[in-house]
């Protein structure tokens, strides 16, 4: 057992269970249950780390990670929260925004030079004059943020994702958090309950003071019925428990995002979660309000809750000898605790005048304790951490010093609204209790427990079990009767308790921080009223305070408050400062998640990488794009103008449809007459949108009567039913398509002997007569696999689309590479093909295409159909008005002069203005020229005009080519014919 | 990512599995005598409503179907509407 | 054919145990280790139909009903029907022997078209909670029934078959494009339940508990 205390029965740490883990280089231990935060307390650090600004020394506040504070270096990973981390063995922790040490800060002169700068001074002092800026600017950013990374940092762990479905989401597992659940689970419904901490119940856990004080009621502790509540939340199948995780957003329709962190056994270290509910019970709870005096934030000063979690959690005692400054019952409550587990109260020093618990005042009173009323902590003093504090009197009238090593200091409760804003509910200022409250909730979202204004452990309950029947009303399994009993029930029970309303101590406030994360200090939000901002949203900005990983947990109440009074507002009309998501700082790693990367591909994957493609991602596709590393694909273009080779064109799209409308259908997305498709023929045409441009071309052929297969480019395929359907709405035609673009790999076999290749695995005549070009046939390889072949030109070559059954593929193209041996086959990948086709000028979409082109400017006019008005042909309208303007843009083949080499795709076509751009060049082999095309303004498109093309980055230095005859390569196209 | 859109095969659906298809402004207009003008304001004008509108959706990671639904543009929620066009 | 085999996009790491030769598909009956699940089983090799008519109601295609509401399905003969939507169903083919598909136009073949597995045995759902946010135990579900939808981000058709503690079930179709990075995302989220690859037998086992 390591220096611990032992007995208590809510320590959730196992003293036998050493940790080991390396701080600044050296070993030190902890013990199972610790945190990061508890463990280095044990070993006597205080210092945890320097402020943003100041290098002030900072240390344990809150323990629940509510500001920066704690932030430290665990395992290379920068800004971990070690309040809120588990600690692991082996661990390596090292201090931030440290010049030597936390302990010997050399940048700690900082905090004299705080005069220097006042609220916004980055606004008012950097630009003048203006050449100062690239010298101060270095300067900020080497003092400036918390935390380094490497450029070649690689972020460690496993994260992982889950995306739940429930109907009731519970965001906080405390006493009404679990109330809730049971409730709405009790109704038969699904419940989820989101907890922060690796445990429930919530602010009961730690506490070991009497459930239902003042009644004989045997001696269940508070911490004993969190443990009931517990084991009756366990025992329901239907609740699913998520402990530590932190919820992190809220957006409509109920969807909640949170982060789970993993324990030792998961098989992650974090994992994002989305939650869509039915119904949300916010069971947040309270937090602290900070109590705000001169070092209010030096070693040794921290909140009630984290003084009491330390011992009765941690078995820590926080220091020897201790000052309260309190303003809640809590506070007399953790110090009688504290002090009968060992801890010398000197002083407590209580705002408020008046209200206490009688109960805890007699136990205080006879424990000798000294209570003063109407007395605060005004400043600590001690430079490192804490060696006396000055007390004074509210009014400031009388004061005194007592010396201790800790300050226990805390002005109130206040209520984590933070989901209630998020899911875009309202704040209101409500007097008697000091908090903002909800006001207007969305609709299925409700707010139980503090969250209410409700301090009673009853009451809190039993707001719980109504939000957990209301929660179950939303779902329909409740009856609104139901709920009014039991609203009725805590009316009987004690209602809100009165709350402190003081933020600060009656001190300038130089050095009083209401802002830990960004350093702002009482002073820094006077400076900003003074110059004019009025509103906590503005000054919040302008002050940065609430601005940090905190996300206003230590300011966010106090700030309105303040500001409020130190304007002499009447009421505090004023809103509390927005929070949004992520409430709690997250990993973008959590976030990204498992990061699966869905690509598809082909039958011919693996053969052509055993082959040695090199692959692309082109859309949603992997494809071979290359078979060499000589990028302009030399061998591959020559061995398909004089030999014959295999190209993987499996991403077409395909598609089948059938029925009765199927004809009218086509007619309303083709551009051409499509009742001229006939069977054992391909034809080939284009599809326009609705402002003439042309998004797809493709071949189809007729399979039978109202039957037709068609392809689609690969781009397009996923949006091709999506289309059809879409222009098609309205005229319930009987048609329909199956997408059988993955049921069929394409091998497009190409080149002079191809036919000498395919006739070899083919049990039939393929003879030119017996097979012409544009030619459709279905047949069987060896009387087994079922193929559809097709005679097409793209590459301007002999060639066959085959299109086999996926699962054969590998059978075909072994057959296929085994026939050809004799021919010495090659493949060829989508670069060479690109090539090809363009020595030939057959277009790709959105190559020779861009959103505003259309069918006419790319030149396929030829396919427009114009007299088939009755299909109201997507485009038509628009191409008949386009027709009609002879400025367009029109494609153009061009060669360059003087055997120039080829320009950069996208290069600029140019005179005085931009003229057009190239779309596809390469140095041609086949041709042994360059060649491209390029769209040009209309007039440029003249056989003969010499363009002037300025590349990228040519300093100036144009190239030139001028206008031709397309296509370049075979222009009577007899090659693909033969 | 927190819309969801209720389609008319599948029920309630996360948004992210739809795609949007526009204000629902009728069929296409007949093409004979179509003046350019009518066209265009067909083709590319809306109506831009602030609050509930009339649109349609396809149901692209799903059934594939399209369907119109009410949704109030200020709020981005989905009201409920007696009879679904499909 | 000797030479001719057909090839499924599903490529699992174990080592088969068993195996069967039907319509040139090598089958894995059995892989080494298969522990007591989960299972993710390849059916790639099994039948699959599309059917599309206007009036489908009327059709008893198999000799089954084809389910009235869309995302209802039927098990009936080692067949199973889906209802898609109102004018379309998908029909899996779950027995040993493959069916002549009907002459009826309506029907397409689309065996080619997807990728096809199964999930069965314990935890299934929970792997599913890590792809999608499907509700699959949506009491008002009762399996068998369809889900169209989104799985690791990819359209899918998924036929819950038991939602039974002791006999969890389901299969998933998706382009047959996306074989490998479905598996491995299968997989990678069934690592913490011990999901691992099993033979055709568990799932013929499976569907004949139903």
């Amino acid at each position: 057992m390591m220096n611990r205390l032992d007995h208590m029965p809510t320590l959730k740490i196992d003293g036998f269970r050493k940790i080991g883990f390396i701080y600044k280089k050296k070993k030190y231990y902890g013990v199972e249950g610790d945190t990061v935060a508890t463990a280095l307390y044990a070993n006597g650090i205080r210092i945890f780390a320097r402020s943003l600004k100041y290098h002030r020394p900072r240390g344990l506040y809150s323990l629940d990670g509510e500001c920066s504070n704690t932030c430290m270096e665990v395992d290379n990973i920068p800004n971990v929260r070690c309040e809120n981390t588990l600690l692991k063995e082996g661990m390596v922790i090292k201090e931030q925004n440290v010049k030597g040490s936390a302990e010997n800060d050399m940048m700690s002169f900082i905090d004299k030079m705080d005069w220097m700068m006042p609220a916004g001074f980055y606004y008012n002092t950097m630009h003048k004059p203006a050449s100062i800026w690239p010298i101060a600017m270095k300067q900020i950013r080497k003092a400036a943020g918390l935390g380094t990374l490497s450029p070649d940092f690689e972020m460690p762990g496993i994260y992982d994702e889950i995306f739940p479905t429930t109907d009731v989401c519970i965001i906080g597992g405390g006493p009404s958090g679990m109330m809730a659940a049971v409730a709405a689970a009790k109704k038969g419904l699904r419940v989820i309950i989101m907890e922060a901490r690796p445990w429930l119940g919530g602010f009961f856990e730690y506490r070991s003071s009497q459930y239902k004080p003042g009644k004989d009621k045997g001696s269940q502790s508070l911490h004993d019925r969190a443990l009931e509540l517990d084991r009756e939340v366990n025992a329901l199948e239907n609740i699913r428990v998520f402990t530590h995780t932190s919820m992190v957003g809220a957006y409509n329709n109920n969807l909640i995002t949170g982060f789970q962190i993993g324990k030792e056994s998961d098989l992650f270290d974090q994992r994002y979660i989305e939650i869509r509910a039915k119904s949300v019970v916010v069971a947040t709870g309270c937090i602290e309000r900070p109590l705000i005096f001169d070092n209010n934030e030096r070693p040794g000063v921290m909140q009630i809750g984290c003084a009491l979690r330390l011992a009765n959690t941690y078995g820590l005692l926080p220091g020897q000898k201790a000052v309260f400054s309190i303003g809640h019952d809590l506070g007399l409550e953790a110090a009688l605790e504290l002090s009968s587990l060992g801890l010398n109260i000197e002083l407590i020093a209580d705002i408020r005048e008046d209200g206490q618990n009688p109960e805890l005042l007699q136990k205080l009173e006879d424990k000798n304790i000294t209570l003063l009323k109407g007395w605060v902590a005004c400043k600590a003093n001690g430079k490192k951490r804490v060696k006396n504090v000055e007390l004074s009197s509210i009014d400031g009238l009388a004061s005194k010093t007592v010396s201790c090593d800790l300050i226990v200091a805390s002005a109130g409760m206040t209520p984590v609204t933070g989901p209630v804003t998020i899911a875009q509910g309202k704040l209101k200022y409500d007097a008697h209790t000091g908090f903002f409250l909800a006001d207007k909730l969305p609709e299925k979202i409700h707010v139980t427990g503090r969250l209410l204004g409700l301090d009673n452990p009853l009451s809190i309950e039993t707001s719980g079990t109504i939000a957990g029947l209301q929660a179950a009303l939303d779902c329909e399994n409740c009856s609104i009767k139901e709920i009014g009993d039991i609203k009725k029930s805590l009316k009987n029970l004690p209602g809100p308790t009165r709350g402190t309303k003081l933020v600060t101590a009656p001190v300038k406030g130089r050095k009083s921080f209401i802002c830990f994360d960004e350093d702002t200090t009482i002073k820094n939000i006077k400076q900003a009223i003074e110059k004019g901002f009025d509103v906590p949203e503005l000054i919040k900005r302008f002050t940065s305070a609430g601005t940090g990983p905190g996300q206003g947990g230590i300011p966010g109440h106090n700030l309105p408050l303040y500001v409020a009074k130190y304007q002499a507002l009447p009421d505090i009309s004023i809103k509390p400062t927005t929070t949004r998501p992520p409430l709690v700082p997250t990993l973008l790693s959590t976030y990204a998640g498992t990061n699966h990367i869905m690509l598809k591909q082909t039958p011919m994957d693996k053969m052509q990488r055993e082959d040695g493609g090199i692959f692309r991602n082109i859309g949603v596709w992997q494809r071979a794009r290359y078979f060499s590393n000589d990028l302009t694909c030399k061998k591959e273009i020559e061995n398909i103008r004089s030999n014959v080779g295999m190209l993987d064109a499996s991403t077409l799209g395909k598609f089948r449809i059938h029925g009765p409308d199927a004809l009218k259908a086509l007619q309303r997305v083709f551009v051409s007459d499509m009742s001229k498709v006939q069977q054992g023929r391909m034809k080939y045409s284009a599809m326009c949108n609705d402002d003439g441009c042309v998004i797809d071309d493709g071949v189809i052929t007729k399979l039978g009567e109202n039957d037709y297969y068609f392809t689609t480019s690969t781009g397009r395929a996923g949006q091709t039913v999506e289309w059809i359907r879409y222009h098609t709405r309205y005229d319930k035609w009987n048609f329909h398509i199956v997408n059988l673009t993955d049921s069929m790999g394409v091998i497009n076999l190409a080149g002079p002997n191809a036919r000498k290749v395919l006739a070899k695995i083919v049990d039939m005549d393929i003879s030119n007569e017996a097979f012409g070009f544009s030619e459709y046939k279905e047949f069987n390889i060896k009387d087994c696999i079922p193929v559809r072949a097709m005679r097409l030109g793209f590459v301007g070559e002999l060639s066959y689309e085959l299109h086999v059954p996926s699962s054969y593929m590998l059978s075909v193209w072994l057959m296929l590479k085994d026939a050809g041996k004799e021919f010495r086959i090659q493949n060829f990948g989508v670069e060479a093909q690109n090539v090809l086709r363009m020595e030939k000028c057959h277009i790709i979409l959105g190559q020779e295409s861009e959103q505003r082109t259309n069918l006419l400017d790319v030149g396929l006019e030829f396919l427009w159909d114009r007299t088939k008005a009755d299909a109201k042909t997507i485009g038509a309208v628009a191409l008949s008005q386009a027709e009609k303007d002879k400025d367009r843009f029109k494609l153009v083949g061009f060669k360059m002069e003087e055997n120039g080499r080829a320009p950069h795709d996208g290069s600029l076509i140019v005179d005085e203005k931009v003229r057009g751009y190239v779309c596809t060049a390469r140095d041609s082999f086949s041709l042994n020229e360059a060649v491209g095309m390029a769209l040009v303004d209309g007039p440029l498109s003249k056989i003969g005009t010499r363009l002037e093309i300025y590349e990228d980055e040519c300093n100036g230095k144009r190239i030139y080519g001028k206008v031709v005859e397309m296509p370049f390569y075979d222009p009577e196209g007899s090659r693909m014919k033969m | 990512m927190a819309l969801t859109i209720t389609c008319p095969v599948c029920g309630k659906r996360n948004g992210y599995e739809f795609k949007y298809g526009g204000e629902e402004k009728g069929p296409r207009p007949e093409e004979k005598d179509l003046n350019p003008q009518a066209w265009c304001e067909y083709v590319h004008m809306n109506k831009c409503v602030a609050g509930v509108q009339e649109e349609w959706w396809f149901h692209k990671d799903g059934c594939g179907s399209w369907f119109t639904i009410l949704r109030d543009t200020t709020t981005n929620l989905e009201q409920e509407k007696k009879e679904a066009k499909k | 054919m000797k030479d001719i085999k057909r090839v499924s996009p599903v490529v699992l790491k174990s080592t088969p145990v068993k195996t069967e030769n039907r319509n040139n598909w090598e089958i894995v009956m059995g892989y080494k280790g298969e522990g007591d699940g989960p299972y993710l089983i390849d059916l790639t090799h099994k039948q699959r139909f599309d059917y599309q008519d206007s009036n489908l109601g009327g059709q008893k295609p198999f000799n089954i009903n084809i389910p009235e509401i869309p995302g209802n399905s039927v098990l009936d003969k080692k067949i199973l029907m889906n209802r898609m939507n109102n004018t379309q169903a998908s029909i899996y083919n779950f027995g040993k022997e493959d069916i002549a598909m009907p002459e009826d136009s309506g029907f397409t073949d689309v065996t080619e078209a997807t990728l096809f597995v199964a999930l069965v045995g314990k935890n299934i759902f929970s792997i599913c909670e890590k792809l999608t946010s499907l509700d699959f135990l949506n009491p008002e579900k009762k399996a068998p029934f369809l889900f169209q939808g989104p799985f690791s981000h990819v359209p899918c058709q998924i036929v819950t078959l038991s939602k039974n503690l002791e006999n969890h079930g389901l299969v998933l179709t998706c382009s047959r494009g996306y074989g490998r990075d479905m598996i491995h995302a299968i997989l990678d989220a069934g690592k913490e339940f011990g999901l691992k690859p099993a033979g055709e037998e568990r799932f013929n086992h499976f569907v004949s508990e139903l």
